[in-house]
């Protein structure tokens, strides 16, 4: 049944195996199409000439390229959450049950709906939307912008979470090629014979480029041969890497390069383990670009209808794909490239209605094929095209004398001539140069070590691409030491001149597009012109030109080429736009590669996680670590039942916490101490071995930077503590005073966050249950290890620890500490001899309720805002020495007597919830900046005062303890009575734990 | 004197002991295109020489393991050990379980600071004939054998991690990788390389002890 579908297949010919069928749907319909093709070449062999609608009007286009240019045939690929827009029908290549669908459209393709936004295109204008929808504002987010998402759509994406894999890799070469046309082979073979390490990359699936296409004779044999033994030759080189379905997306410094391969794009589902899509990052010493060039079109009357399509497209359909886009073809052109599609055509078997061609003058050679096919070549321009949604029906020609003639064809081939790829070159801010022999830019140099050869350099014979390409592939190789010969050159005769007249547009009184994508018209861009939008970055901006997905490759230069006219300046005077990457579209998801869901980023995992994750402990992020939150025990459905139960435990018995997530840093060397002293605000070169003192870091300007105990374990050796959120920064931070601020002081840094598995145990049963791990020879009373004491100590059966008496959270308590291998050793054996005195693991949250309680300071008040005064910790800055952060801690404002502080907060009412982020205004007045005094920072229920307490930094905060004063919450919508106090709750003399 | 009510035990764990699992991982449809293993029984010393106590450092190394201290990105095969290059004026002496400290502690009094790292890291082996390709996945560096022979060494980042990549000696004609990695880091890391590996098939052996 479908076999007859293939209306426009060509009996013989083509790079497909008609022994492959392959089953495939568009818009629901089935169609057969064979190996080899891509969605494009099925459609134009299933004779479909309707393939989208436009953005803007809704118009209906069919296919203008045979390449990742494509700026109308964007289909929706895949169903389900494998559904992916936009994508370019010219580069899926085909499978099996593959299932694509038109997008852009309401109801159906045939009939859209908004396509009557043409009728109504005078008013939708460039610049339509900024002068339109400017006013009244209230209206944009309410109406124009659901408006304009709805009738501007580019497919849509899936809803559902893309179950593919995708991700990203480095590869490394002496020299890289993009594109594998003549000049890229020629390149490869010349760089890889003298030796290079080469990668040659191919966004198609074979290797050939126009050759695919074009044919040609090389080296005395057929094109498609040479390509073969060419592709031969590389493999068998073990330094030339090729990478098919890969395109050169990005050039970056220091030779860099992105490059997006789509590995399995080309079938339904990839298979197991392996990605859809792979970026790759491609450091190369030296770069060929063999990109070639893009035909671009002319500007005429119904230029967008289907069947109106680039020549050098229709060649391909009909040589490479051996389906032919049109049964009865014309061509416009104003070069002699455009005659080579007619050569193909009739070659085929189709019949061509006749040639327009903008020159005055065709060859002798030319007009005896036209003779002796019976074809008219008339000498003008094509003024527009008759037909409609199914296509091209005739086309009208404006003859050079001022006659009109027209030809009854069913497609229209068009070249307007080749621009050259000048993207790679152009990608650091390079701009291009003209050159009026081809009326085109070409490279105008290019990043260090890259250089463009053949089409994309704008040598179009395939002779002189052949040597460009070996001759920039031996010199690549050679300037980097490879001195093996780099073999002949390949050779071809054909090195015709490029004759070319160059035509822009047509003043035509029929809609003529210039960016199909983006529905620019050739009055578009007159309009920009006439309300001063003449600069190509406002002409650009205002009219969308450039800035479709095909980011300008079929349209800009003609839309230079009309603002250089009516400007009355040259094209080159009128310049370009600026290059940027990538290339051709790439999807986020590639982009994220690996990086998503839980593998985002990487994860650290704390000495007794899978301990706790046995004991259903409830993890938080806490950067990059896990972090147990709390761990709720049988029938505990509410967060707070547990933290509450958690913190009873500890201040009534005894609780442990992992603490093994705080930076922790040996310092080393004789001048370790002095080192401390000036990167502390306190002194720590006189701290006693064996004591443990807390500390805390300015920034330069004078701001809090971190805080964290630091022991000395012996005359040349500190062991330094900081926050879990900082530890990272300040390695980085001592790093740069060791090496930069302070290079005469012999000291040593290492960070040890990863060596020991820390652990707090608290409340009053500590030394009960630290008795029974601890060996017993080690005294453990207050007089044998006081309050801030610190040392090594032997635990039952022979391990090796560290002892801090500090306390976090109020409580009697100690730190250990354990080579991690015996981190999860420890935490069992703790619950085990912990057991008789109800031993309770806590998590991140009974710690942050202790440690308000308490009136410690932590994170939400070491907030990058707060000087130690604010914190209440202003004595600890020593005026005996200098420190950083000393001089600008000084500043009038940062010791103004109206700073916000640190104090306690509690509501009026015991029973209501205090929340963070809540203004603190004094009673009476009305909330405003004017009378805000400062805010709530942290908040918790404290079992202890048996309600919700809080931190908060508050004007005069000091002095204004025991006042009532308004909590303001506009998030909330929450008014109420606090009551300013000590922010010290729990226990302010400190007996616990010193006890 | 409390009398001691329980037994502890102080079994020991590895950075990646909890989720170890030896066998294949990823593709099965052909033979692994890699091996991978968690090293274990290893010491690591960092050694710092103090300021201009580079040289002396560099012959108290050569007196107490028979070679020079790595001075550039490569790892030194020295008696009893391997010398890692970690930075300036600084590396790693890596030695199987036994005195490594104490030796090091006897070679460098005075001249060089020293932290111990054996629980700070996890030490993986990666091989077969798709190491590269895994590697190149996760890691900026070019490890082409010319750029990268045996025995050379980088700090470098992998998976946005802090890892010590060397090569060592080959394995039946193919490149052997160890990677150090910070241990808690070292589940993470695990994961992102088996995912990576998965298409080339993965045969993961058993934990063994590092040897030199």
């Amino acid at each position: 049944m479908s076999a007859a579908g293939q209306t426009h297949r060509l009996a013989a010919g083509g790079l497909i195996d008609r022994d492959n069928r392959l089953s495939f749907s568009f818009d629901g319909k089935s169609m057969d199409g064979f190996a080899g093709d891509t969605l494009a070449s099925a459609l134009v062999a299933n004779g479909v000439k309707l393939v989208g609608r436009s953005f803007k009007y809704h118009r209906p286009r069919g296919i203008l390229t045979a390449g990742s240019e494509e700026p109308n045939a964007l289909v929706e690929l895949r169903t389900g959450a494998r559904r992916e827009p936009n994508t370019r029908a010219t580069t899926i290549e085909l499978y099996d049950g593959l299932v694509s669908a038109s997008q852009n459209r309401w109801p159906s393709l045939s009939f859209d709906f908004l396509s009557i936004n043409q009728l109504a295109s005078p008013i939708f204008v460039a610049g339509f939307y900024y002068k339109t929808f400017m006013w009244p504002s209230a209206l944009w987010e309410k109406f124009y912008e659901p408006l304009i998402r709805r009738a501007a759509g580019l497919g849509r994406a899936a809803d559902k979470s893309d179950p593919d894999h995708y991700e990203k890799a480095w590869a490394h070469c002496d020299v890289l090629i993009a594109g594998s046309g003549p000049t890229g082979l020629a390149a490869a073979l010349a760089a890889g014979r003298a030796g290079a390490r080469v990668i040659l990359c191919e966004e198609d699936n074979r290797l050939g480029g126009r050759l695919l296409s074009d044919g040609g004779t090389i080296d005395g044999i057929d094109a498609a041969a040479w390509v073969a033994k060419a592709e031969a030759e590389l493999r068998s080189m073990p330094e030339v890497r090729i990478m098919t379905h890969t395109t050169l997306t990005g050039a970056f410094d220091h030779g860099v390069h992105a490059a997006l391969e789509r590995v399995n794009d080309h079938v339904p589902v990839p298979p197991e383990h392996q990605p859809r899509q792979r970026v790759w990052r491609i450091v190369a010493r030296r770069t060929v670009v063999a990109a070639g060039a893009l035909e671009r079109p002319i500007v005429f009357g119904g230029n967008d209808m289907p069947g109106v399509m680039l020549s050098s497209a229709v060649r391909t359909y009909i040589n490479r794909y051996a389906a032919t886009p049109a049964k009865r073809l014309a061509l416009f052109t104003n070069n002699d490239d455009g005659w080579k599609t007619v050569e193909a055509a009739l070659a085929a078997g189709v019949t061509v209605a006749g040639v327009v061609d903008a020159r005055a003058e065709v060859s002798a050679e030319q007009r005896a094929l036209a003779a002796k096919h019976g074809f008219a070549v008339l000498n003008g321009v094509v003024d527009h095209v008759e037909g409609g949604k199914a296509g091209v029906a005739k086309i009208v020609a404006a003859l050079a004398g001022g006659a009109r003639a027209t030809l009854e064809a069913d497609g229209l081939a068009v070249s307007g001539g080749w621009n050259p790829s000048v993207g790679l070159t152009s990608q650091h801010r390079g701009r291009p140069k003209w050159r009026d022999d081809i009326a085109a830019f070409v490279p105008d140099g290019a990043p260090p070590g890259m250089i463009a050869a053949g089409s994309a350099n704008g040598e179009f014979s395939l002779a002189a691409c052949l040597m460009e390409g070996h001759s920039s592939g031996a010199a690549a190789a050679g300037d980097l030491g490879f001195s093996k010969s780099a073999g002949n050159t390949p050779v071809s005769d054909e090195d015709a001149a490029y004759s070319l007249k160059p035509v822009w547009t047509v003043n035509s009184k029929h809609k003529a597009f210039v960016d199909f994508q983006n529905d620019v018209t050739a009055s578009d861009i007159a309009l920009a012109a006439r309300e001063g939008f003449q600069s190509v970055e406002h002409l650009k901006r205002y009219t969308t030109l450039g800035m479709a997905t095909d980011q300008g490759k079929n349209s800009n230069v003609q839309g230079l080429a009309i603002m250089a006219e009516l400007t009355g300046r040259s094209i080159p005077e009128t310049g370009t736009t600026i290059y940027r990457p990538p290339y051709v579209p790439i999807a986020i998801g590639a982009l994220a590669g690996h990086h998503r869901d839980e593998n985002f980023h990487s994860t650290r995992l704390t000495p007794s996680h899978h301990w706790a994750a046995e004991r259903g402990a409830v993890f938080v992020d806490t950067g990059l670590w896990k972090r147990a939150q709390w761990y709720p025990i049988k029938r505990e459905k509410d967060w707070l039942v547990s933290v509450t139960r958690e913190v009873k435990a500890v201040r009534s018995g005894v609780g442990f916490c992992d603490v093994s997530t705080l930076g922790k840093i040996d310092v080393h060397g004789p001048d370790a101490g002095t080192f401390l002293d000036r990167v502390y605000i306190n002194t720590f070169s006189n701290l006693a071995v064996g004591k443990a003192r807390y500390g805390i870091m300015l920034r330069e300007d004078g701001i809090v930077y971190d805080d964290g105990t630091t022991s000395r374990l012996a005359e040349d050796h500190y062991f330094l503590t900081t926050t879990t959120a900082k530890a990272g920064q300040v390695m980085q931070h001592l790093e740069f005073c060791r090496q930069v601020l302070f290079p005469e002081l012999d000291v040593q840094l290492t960070s040890v966050s990863d060596q020991w598995a820390q652990f707090s145990i608290a409340g009053p049963k500590t030394r009960d249950l630290l008795r029974d791990i601890v060996d017993p020879s080690e005294d453990l009373s207050n007089e044998g290890f006081p309050f801030m004491g610190a040392r090594e100590v032997m635990l039952r059966g022979g391990v090796k620890a560290r002892l801090f008496r500090i306390s976090f959270s109020g409580e009697m308590a100690f730190e250990i500490s354990v080579p991690t291998r015996f981190g999860d050793a420890l935490v069992r054996n703790l619950m085990i001899a912990g057991e008789k005195y109800g031993v309770t693991p806590y998590g991140t949250e009974a710690l942050g309720v202790m440690r308000i309680e308490k009136g410690h300071v932590a994170g939400p008040e070491l907030n990058g805002t707060t000087t130690a005064a604010d914190l209440g910790l202003g004595k600890m800055m020593s005026t005996k020495k200098d420190f950083i952060g000393r001089s600008m801690a000084g500043r009038e404002a940062l010791v103004a007597d109206d700073r916000q502080v640190v104090v306690g907060i509690k509501p009026v009412d015991k029973a209501r919830r205090l929340r963070s982020g809540a203004h603190i205004i004094p009673k009476g007045a009305t909330p405003g900046p004017e009378t805000d005094d400062g805010y709530v920072t942290s908040v918790c229920f404290s079992p202890f005062m048996d309600q919700w307490i809080g931190l908060g930094l508050v004007k005069h905060g000091r002095e204004r303890h025991g006042e009532i004063a308004m909590a303001h919450d506009p998030v909330r919508r929450e008014d109420y009575e606090v009551e300013l106090c000590n922010p010290v709750f729990y226990d302010p003399e400190g007996g616990r734990q010193r006890g | 004197m409390v009398e001691l009510s329980v037994e502890l035990s102080w079994a020991e764990t590895t950075p990646l002991s909890r989720i170890y699992a030896a066998g294949r991982q990823g593709a099965k449809e052909h033979d692994a295109g890699l091996t991978m293993a968690e090293q274990t029984g290893f010491e690591l010393v960092q050694v710092m020489a103090r300021r201009g106590q580079w040289s002396a450092t560099d012959q108290a190394c050569k007196e107490a393991y028979g070679a020079s201290a790595p001075a550039k990105p490569h790892a030194v095969v020295a008696q009893g050990a391997l010398l890692v290059w970690s930075g300036p004026d600084q590396f790693l002496v890596l030695s199987p379980r036994g005195d490594g400290l104490e030796r090091a502690r006897l070679a460098f009094a005075g001249m060089a600071s020293l932290s111990e790292q054996s629980d700070g890291r996890s030490l993986l082996r990666i091989s077969g004939a798709r190491s590269r390709d895994l590697l190149a996945k996760v890691c900026s560096l070019d490890l082409h054998p010319a750029v990268f022979p045996q025995w050379a060494a980088a700090a470098t980042s992998i998976d946005h991690t802090s890892v010590n990549l060397w090569r060592s000696t080959d394995r039946d004609g193919e490149a052997v990788f160890h990677l150090l990695v910070f241990a808690t880091f070292a589940e993470s890391l695990w994961h992102t390389l088996l995912d990576s590996g998965a298409e080339y098939g993965v045969a993961i052996d058993a934990p063994g002890a590092w040897q030199a």
